[in-house]
């Protein structure tokens, strides 16, 4: 960051094959084989590590303060370990905070979530307050399906270009080879899936994923000593909407904007179309367009645009294919970390904006700048 | 409650789910908001500071933070903002006349489709359901625009706002065993062995088996079976009664190392006198466990009924 001298770098990640569901292992099996990955590649034993953060949900988990139960197997043994009930993004926020502040110098990030276990609208249900939104009916399709209504009424965005965007998604996930059961689906098959919250289909809407994905980063000191390209931090912010629908500005994502400005402003006042690729979260196509639009990778009902452009978007597939709900953005960082290391054939890029969301109808946001 | 499944293309999954009872405490807005949809009345509150008009009513603006002003009574005719459609139905955002702020509510699509821009109006439940639902939905409507502007409420009585509304969750699931615990079950159920996994760095047996150790963080790679004896760790008698409980107060719960395990099982201790259970049992005491006919069994640690001392 540009206030500190010294910078936190990603310098390992893992992640687990992301399937709609894991039914013959448990979470604690899904993390620790994904953290001892993490591990491997960075070269460090578990006794090295200084804290450990984790993100999950204990709805979707079944159990209260889940992490004590999952603590051992995530490597937290006798660690300073916190838990944060947000996208893991959210978690390598507070780990970067954490060594830039002195207080560790490497950090174990880790997220998950098994939606499979359990009816995932319940968790969205209980996100919804009980007075005035619950009982109304307010969960993610319903959420997201009003978000995109009235994405397409207050701009020119039409159905099409969503599908078409949903079918891009699909495609691109359909060769990532850490995305199971996916195929490239064309923008006519995305309209003719069956319609769950209108204006959105069931291939428009991110589908739930069981998985697990774990980040190590460190300070400056140490990840120059490491024979991996270290993939510097170079700006992050965070906002969060009105839990009331209501009260957000409709068709747009305010707080994304806000995040993803703190974030380019900490890189130095990059712009957004500069970087090499984006990495971004979304509940629907409609999501993922207005994400796209906050970043600042185009203008106001023009993501469709985006999408020829210069910056590459979602080159994983994104999230619509792939949702491992509270893993989702933390995904999206591995993702990003490891192209821009070199470890994925034919990638060159040199920066990434990483994005993640969560809560009903995208209530919070997190915004990375990744530059090697 | 639980029970085990195993179907022929899904993996054993243990089917549970989390009841969850609450008393939410409304507050005044909310209680406010709800005692009038009673009378057939939709109230909204004003921010002087932002000069806003939401409804629902609200205690604080969401805007500035500040107290709400007046609760005020707005029309119950508006525009649709925005609509979704569901299996369950349309939902939509409503901005009511003379309102500043959309409300999230049911669309009743019954006489018709209903689109971004129709005019619709409040329908009411037959009866006052206690909740926002008394406001059944919104209705297409042929209404012009309502003039009439938001207006103060008189003050409403305190009995007769509801102060709390009674509700529950019930959160169903179906986890799955894993490699570990599932082998675990497995043994127990087929022939009452009991697994741990060792660790191959400081050689612990760990009681259930796990992939990794927690101290070494190394994989543990190795089935150890252990005894159904062993000594008991820690125990505790418990007299007091709470929901969630399986045995009936008093009983004792333990700490046990089980012979050949480096951990401590969690069990209970029975087949003793309860009223002198602190003079039998002592940290060391060595017990069996006592297993349940195998016609009761199910394959879980409950198999075990008890653990019991060994007479020395
Ligand atoms: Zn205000
Ligand atoms: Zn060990």
């Amino acid at each position: 960051m540009s206030t500190s001298t010294e910078r936190v770098a990603v310098v390992s990640s893992a992640l687990s094959q992301l399937k709609p569901a894991w039914d013959t292992v448990q979470h604690i099996d899904l993390i620790s084989e994904t953290v001892n990955q993490a591990l491997l590649a960075s070269g460090f034993d578990i006794h090295d590590v200084d804290v450990v953060i984790d993100c999950g949900s204990d709805v979707l988990d079944g159990r209260s303060i889940s992490n004590c139960g999952f603590l051992g197997q995530m490597g937290a043994h006798h660690k300073e370990e916190s838990r944060v009930e947000e996208d893991g993004l959210f978690g390598a926020m507070y780990a970067v905070n954490k060594i830039l502040g002195g207080g560790a110098k490497v950090a174990l990030v880790i997220a998950y979530s098994k939606p499979s276990e359990s009816i995932v609208e319940n968790y969205y249900r209980t996100i919804a307050d009980p007075f005035y939104q619950r009982p109304v009916g307010l969960n993610k399709a319903v959420a997201a399906g009003l978000l995109a209504n009235q994405y397409l009424t207050g701009t020119d965005a039409t159905e099409e270009e969503l599908a078409e965007i949903a079918a891009r998604a699909w495609t691109r996930a359909a060769a990532n080879s850490k995305v199971s059961d996916a195929r490239a689906y064309t923008a006519r098959e995305i309209l003719d899936s069956p319609v769950v919250a209108s204006p959105l289909n069931q291939l428009s809407l991110s589908r739930p994923v069981d998985g697990a994905v774990a980040i190590v980063l460190t300070s400056e000191t140490i990840a120059r000593k490491l024979g991996s390209t270290p993939v510097w931090v170079t700006g992050m912010g965070s906002a969060m909407e009105s839990q009331f629908l209501s009260e957000r500005e409709p068709g747009r994502l305010e707080a994304c904007e806000v995040a993803a400005g703190m974030a380019k402003r900490f890189a130095g006042g990059k712009e957004a179309t500069s970087y090499g690729f984006a990495e971004v979260s979304a509940t629907s196509a409609a999501d993922e367009a207005m994400v796209v639009e906050a970043l600042g990778l185009a203008a106001r009902g023009k993501a469709a645009s985006a999408y020829d452009g210069d910056v590459d978007i979602n080159p994983s597939g994104g999230a619509i294919p792939a949702d491992p709900i509270m893993a989702t953005g933390l995904v999206r960082m591995h993702e990003a970390a490891n192209r821009l290391s070199g470890r994925v054939e034919g990638s060159s890029a040199t920066s990434a904006l990483v994005h993640a969301s969560g809560g009903i109808g995208m209530q919070t946001h997190s915004v990375f700048s990744l530059e090697v | 409650m639980t029970r085990i499944t195993t179907g022929i293309d899904q993996a054993p999954a243990l089917e549970t789910s989390l009841e969850m009872p609450y008393t939410l405490t409304t507050g005044k807005a909310v209680s406010v908001f709800i005692e009038q949809l009673g009378h057939g009345v939709i109230v909204g509150s004003h921010c002087d500071n932002c000069d806003r008009t939401v409804v629902p009513a609200q205690d604080y603006c969401a805007r500035c933070g500040g107290d709400q002003g007046a609760t005020v009574a707005v029309e119950p005719t508006g525009v649709v903002t925005a609509i979704t459609r569901t299996a369950d139905g349309a939902v939509g955002l409503i901005r009511l006349d003379g309102v500043d702020a959309d409300l999230l509510h049911v669309i009743d699509e019954s006489a018709g489709e209903v689109a971004v821009g129709d005019r619709v109006e409040a329908t009411f439940a037959p009866e006052p359901v206690g909740t926002i639902l008394t406001l059944a939905g919104f209705a297409p409507s042929t209404s012009a625009v309502s003039t009439t502007a938001p207006k103060e409420i008189d003050e409403v009585a305190d009995e007769d706002l509801a102060k709390q509304i009674i509700y529950s969750l019930s959160l169903p699931y179906r986890h799955a065993y894993g490699p570990n615990y599932g082998r675990l079950f497995d043994e127990l159920g087929s022939r009452g062995g009991i697994l741990g996994s060792r660790c191959p760095h400081c050689q612990n047996v760990l009681v259930p088996p796990r992939a990794y150790c927690e101290i070494c963080y190394v994989k543990t790679e190795q089935f150890v079976e252990v005894k159904d004896t062993g000594r008991l760790q820690a125990f505790s008698v418990i007299h007091m009664e709470f929901i969630g409980q399986t045995r009936k107060p008093p009983y004792v719960y333990a700490e046990i190392v089980l012979d050949g395990a480096s951990t401590r099982l969690i069990h209970n201790v029975a087949g003793i006198d309860m009223a002198r259970a602190t003079e039998v049992l002592d940290i060391g005491t060595p017990v069996r466990a006592v297993w349940k006919a195998e016609s009761e069994r199910n394959g879980t640690l409950d198999d075990i009924d008890y653990f019991e001392p060994i007479p020395e």
